[in-house]
């Protein structure tokens, strides 16, 4: 590690501080959308669990698993244009994790406004199938996105 | 310059994932159609049931709370309306005492808790529709002595009350239903305020939730029993059944011990309980269930049995399933009975009068007026007016005619709101506008001339 740090910045010298050189600040949209992944992933449980028990504990756990991942999602989004504005460092490639992302929070608005249903209907079966899609949507995109990088490398 | 131009492609693409995602929801919301049919098909005996649908998100059309200004209602030739007394903070129910004298339930609703984040919503939409006024908890009382329709005196007739709704006199105890409890007070003929401590008969069920808190009160006429309407604690049961216990319900309360029994159930939120004269039946009127459509489930006006169950929250008119609710109830929903005569989907009747007075012309007499608070789910909006079913042999005979309107104004926009009813000493109708802080009065046009032949 403290190597790596030694050399950067030898290179730095070297290279006679080029903007393009400059080493990339870590992204910072990362961290809130882990965050939205993990809260949608909870709805997911939290939807299996009132399925096989359906208390209506399970159902408001989900929603509101949902509705902050939202929120986090929303936070990432902003966290993301700050992160193109400024030059900072993105995952690449960006355009399939942006694409997947973007489709599992649109998933997840609408599985918002189903989960807002009052009674059974709101999780079972509606509900239930699009926490699992988002879900399925978010693994996908992860798959995808790293056979890319990995081909890439690989190039 | 890659990367510029990579990122500048990445912008361009985020802008248009933006645009597309705001476009689909957009179409999901257009596409939900919230528009009702005729209400006057789902009046009557036989409504029209039309499949149900489920929401993306349910439509919410409330009407914005204006006043009145210097407008009034409106009512058919033949009869005319004026304002009893206005300044009111949200006045609900109405009673009237032996003597004459008036008493208005100034109330609201307790502070409903969050457990959704559609609880933050309701609750703004609330706010709009101008249901959020103060709780003023009290009991005032009009008196007008010559009966010319403009009250002499008014007094708080009875403070500091739990989101009162119900009253009902016997003899001289007189029982204030709060949201929480049935309390007695001692009332001597002519009193204008009670200031003794009242005394406990029962507890009813109340917060923590307490989605439908008003708790209707009718005595028995040997004055023997009470009768409590009791409203569901939800929409559909998404509070879980736990909290429906002995709700949704007419509790029958006996007056000497407080003791209860569950007279008729299934019935979601129960009001304007009242004698039919004819056949002596107990009579409520009931506001159904939300969310599944602009014309699902009509409102109803029913006899109710002993012993009798009507649905709610297992199923609608007999035995239409609501698949919102898990488990399910085969067993209950077989002995569902249908309700006697709908008064057309989210209508929100919250006030009944069966009409035995002179003052109102005949046509009029032993049926029965329904308050209709009106709808907040539905395109175009429903209710907002005062309705007349007639009556004859004890049941419902015809349509349901109009006969105070105007609460809504050509944008609708709501000037008021009808709640409860009542009809005065002399047979005039009483109606509380709980938006328009008011309470009116509808009388023959002519009274020297009263009753009039039917129309």
């Amino acid at each position: 590690m403290k190597h790596a740090t030694i050399a950067e910045a030898a290179f730095i010298t070297d290279a006679n501080l080029r903007s393009t050189a400059k080493p990339r600040r870590r992204p910072i949209h990362k961290m809130p959308a882990s965050f939205s992944v993990a809260y949608f992933a909870g709805a997911l449980v939290t939807d299996l669990v009132y399925w096989q028990m359906p208390d209506v504990m399970w159902e408001r756990f989900s929603i509101w698993l949902i509705t902050v991942g939202l929120i986090m999602a929303g936070l990432a989004t902003i966290a993301y244009v700050i992160d193109l504005l400024g030059g900072r460092q993105i995952d690449r490639p960006a355009w399939p994790r942006a694409v997947g992302y973007a489709l599992a929070v649109l998933l997840s608005l609408f599985n918002a406004f189903v989960h807002s249903r009052d009674g059974y209907t709101a999780v079972v079966p509606t509900g239930l199938t699009l926490s699992g899609l988002v879900i399925a949507v978010l693994i996908l995109t992860a798959g995808v996105a790293s056979a890319l990088a990995n081909r890439r490398a690989g190039a | 310059m890659m990367h510029a131009l990579r990122n500048a492609g990445s912008a361009k693409l985020a802008r248009r994932l933006a645009a597309l995602s705001a476009a689909v929801a957009v179409l999901a919301l257009a596409g939900c159609d919230d528009n009702g049919g005729d209400p006057r098909r789902q009046i009557g005996a036989n409504p029209v049931l039309p499949q149900l649908q489920q929401y993306l998100m349910p439509p919410i059309r409330i009407a914005k709370a204006i006043g009145w200004g210097s407008e009034t209602p409106t009512v058919p030739q033949g009869l005319q309306v004026h304002a009893l007394a206005t300044g009111f903070e949200h006045p609900r129910s109405l009673y009237v005492l032996p003597n004459g004298d008036v008493l208005v339930v100034e109330s609201n609703g307790p502070k409903a808790p969050i457990y959704r984040p559609k609880d933050i919503i309701t609750g703004w939409v609330q706010w709009f529709a101008g249901a959020k006024a103060k709780d003023a908890n009290r009991i005032t009382l009009l008196r007008d002595t010559n009966g010319d329709g403009v009250p002499e005196l008014r007094t708080i007739f009875l403070d500091h009350l739990n989101s009162p709704f119900g009253v009902a006199l016997v003899g001289h105890d007189l029982y204030v239903a709060n949201t929480d409890a049935i309390v007695r007070y001692p009332y001597e003929d002519g009193q204008t305020s009670i200031t003794a401590p009242g005394t406990k008969l029962t507890d009813l069920p109340g917060g923590p939730i307490d989605h439908h808190w008003t708790k209707t009160l009718l005595a028995s006429p040997d004055g023997s029993k009470l009768y409590v309407g009791v409203g569901s604690n939800s929409n559909i049961g998404e509070n879980g059944i736990g909290a429906e216990y002995e709700r949704a319900a007419i509790w029958e309360v006996d007056r000497a011990s407080g003791a209860h029994r569950i007279f008729a159930n299934g019935v979601r939120n129960p009001t304007g309980l009242q004698w039919e004269p004819e056949t002596n039946k107990l009579w409520a009127i009931a506001n159904e269930r939300d969310e599944i459509g602009p014309d699902l489930v009509p409102d109803y006006l029913t006899s109710v049995r002993d012993g009798g169950f009507y649905g709610w929250p297992y199923s609608y008119y007999g035995q239409h399933l609501d698949p919102r609710i898990m488990p399910q109830r085969p067993d209950l929903v077989a002995s569902a009975i249908a309700p006697d005569y709908a008064l057309s989907s989210h209508v929100a009747p919250l006030g009944l009068a069966i009409y035995t007075g002179t003052e109102l012309p005949a046509n009029y007499r032993g049926g029965a007026f329904v308050g209709e608070h009106g709808s907040w789910d539905r395109t175009p909006l429903n209710g907002y007016k005062v309705v007349f079913v007639p009556f004859s042999g004890g049941k419902p005979s015809g349509p349901a005619q109009d006969v105070v309107t105007g609460f809504l104004d050509a944008n609708n926009h709501a000037r008021g709101r009808p709640v409860g009813l009542a009809v005065d000493r002399a047979g005039a109708l009483l109606i509380a506008d709980d938006v328009g802080n008011t309470v009116w009065r509808v009388s023959s046009a002519h009274p020297g001339s009263s009753p009039k032949p039917g129309t």
